[in-house]
């Protein structure tokens, strides 16, 4: 409870000094969604030339879209302080060091370090696509539909929270961030808003039997449409996807235990 | 101007310091044209052609505006900002040279440094793994390079403009994302430009941002013939012009009111 408290404490002084100037507090909110509009939009505008890709209209893009937007924009707004090149530069300035020497959970202060309120703007514009999706498609909804939305929603913050808890973790040894995990954590959100069959076989594998990316959006989403499952994978492949990215966040957490107590300061 | 390509050479040299993260750069530029191609593909599905662009053509025009990236710093730059903040700009306006020379002559030599080493290198890694054309005769060629280096010419330009925001408000990285953003969308960054329809091509014609990525492209592929290439090439000069005077005035007026604090 102590923990919770002070979470929000400092979570709160982020967000004051945020909020200090209005006018561009606001301005970062709408620049913000005004990538994912002009990125989603780029693609809708094509739509009507082609009218589907493999088989996939436009609504049901949106679906997997807009789940991806809001499960991003959601974790990289709680685990800014996670996001690797964040986190390097405070290995590489030795503040990790100040957060070391306090009597406080380590994981807690790196997660209460950082907080991006301008994510909000990518959350929103996640929803406006939602509903995109809803008017453009009809889905016949029943419980298990309803609930696996905000499964799907969960379990991609804690696939992406993974990777960048990985990748922090990384930079131990590293000092550098790694520029390669963004084929990960962005390559990994521009893949999943798309259905998995389009890419060639190898690129799909990866991210079926290596990074279990398929199970988190793609499959819930087959069935919340119900659209037939091309890879013939058992019947609760839609609903693995939360099990496998609370694994992932675990193995992630792990590791960075494991890396803290490895942890030698560059010294400066 | 020998001052201005010393300077080029300078910044040309630095960033061969950062060889691992070109290697990472280059990874992670090849993953992503991997998907762009993929979805384009699956998108045009059975057909062969679409608006004169075969599946040759796509691929072709994805490769090479992944490979431009770089050197046209599509994502932005934020260099003068960031000296209007840390005060740096001080120093860099007594200079004696004039600012928006110096920091062109620092653009140039990274760009140039992306173009051989990111920009040639990758298309080299698209042309492995697919079938990419080349251009037609020594005339494409030349008109391409004459016209990457207008894109570079507009992009320095516009990345700079919009950078002097800096200097009326306290921050302008919203106005940075916001402006850059802009220019993904009406440069063929994100679609080719031919694939999008009447209405938002024409709304892109009026704006110097087709000029930055999608001209070079379309030239390079000859999909324009001489006299559009020349056409192409005015409406680029054109705009490198109008550009380079708006942003000197603006840093004109920005210098006039910008204050430093002594520290």
């Amino acid at each position: 409870m102590h923990q919770a408290t002070l979470y929000f404490r400092l979570v709160l002084v982020q967000l004051q000094s945020q909020l200090q100037y209005r006018a561009s507090f606001v301005f970062e909110i709408l620049s913000t969604a005004f990538i994912v509009f002009v990125e989603f939009l780029a693609v809708a505008v094509v739509f009507e030339r082609f009218e589907h890709i493999k088989g996939w209209t436009l609504g049901e893009v949106a679906l997997l879209w807009a789940m991806v937007e809001i499960s991003f924009g959601l974790m990289d707004m709680l685990f800014q302080g996670f996001d690797p090149p964040v986190f390097a530069e405070k290995i590489r300035l030795g503040t990790f060091d100040q957060l070391l020497l306090r009597p406080v959970n380590i994981t807690l202060q790196v997660l209460a370090s950082e907080l991006e309120l301008r994510r909000i703007g990518k959350i929103i514009l996640g929803i406006a696509i939602f509903f995109l999706a809803l008017n453009l498609t009809d889905i016949e909804w029943t419980w298990i539909k309803v609930a696996l939305i905000p499964c799907m929603i969960l379990s991609m913050t804690m696939f992406f929270a993974a990777l960048f808890m990985f990748g922090s973790t990384i930079t131990f040894w590293t000092v550098q961030s790694i520029d390669l995990l963004k084929i990960l954590t962005y390559g990994g959100s521009y893949l999943m808003t798309y259905p998995m069959h389009i890419y060639q076989n190898w690129m799909r594998r990866i991210f079926t039997f290596i990074i279990p990316a398929i199970f988190l959006n793609y499959y819930p989403a087959l069935y919340i449409l119900d659209k037939p499952d091309p890879f013939n994978f058992p019947s609760f492949a839609p609903f693995i996807g939360i099990a496998l990215a609370a694994m992932m966040l675990l193995l992630a957490y792990r590791f960075w235990i494991f890396g803290i107590r490895h942890y030698q300061s560059t010294g400066s | 101007m020998r001052l201005f390509f010393e300077l080029s050479k300078l910044h040309f040299r630095q960033q061969m310091a950062y060889r691992t993260s070109t290697f990472s750069n280059l990874s992670v530029n090849f993953f992503f044209g991997l998907m762009r191609i993929a979805v384009l593909l699956a998108l045009y599905g059975e057909r062969e052609s679409v608006e004169g662009l075969d599946l040759v053509g796509v691929v072709t025009y994805l490769a090479l505006s992944q490979s431009l990236i770089t050197f046209i710093t599509i994502f932005g730059s934020g260099d003068l900002m960031r000296a209007v903040y840390s005060g740096e700009i001080a120093t860099q306006l007594l200079k004696p040279m004039h600012y928006f020379n110096y920091a062109m002559a620092e653009d140039m030599g990274r760009s140039m440094f992306n173009l051989i080493f990111r920009g040639v290198l990758l298309f080299a890694i698209y042309d492995l793994f697919f079938k990419v054309t080349y251009p037609a005769n020594a005339l494409v060629w030349l008109c391409f390079f004459a016209s990457i280096w207008l894109a570079w010419l507009i992009s320095f330009a516009y990345r700079f403009l919009v950078n002097t925001s800096s200097f009326w408000t306290p921050n302008a990285k919203g106005m940075l994302r916001f402006f850059f953003t802009l220019s993904w969308l009406l440069s063929g960054f994100l679609m080719p430009l031919r694939l999008f329809p009447d209405w938002l091509q024409r709304i892109a014609a009026f704006t110097p941002f087709p000029y930055v990525l999608d001209t070079p492209v379309e030239i390079y592929m000859g999909l324009r013939s001489p006299n559009e290439m020349l056409e192409s090439l005015l409406l680029q000069a054109f705009w490198v012009v109008a550009l380079i005077l708006l942003a000197q005035l603006f840093l004109k007026r920005g210098t006039r009111r910008l204050v430093i604090l002594g520290g």
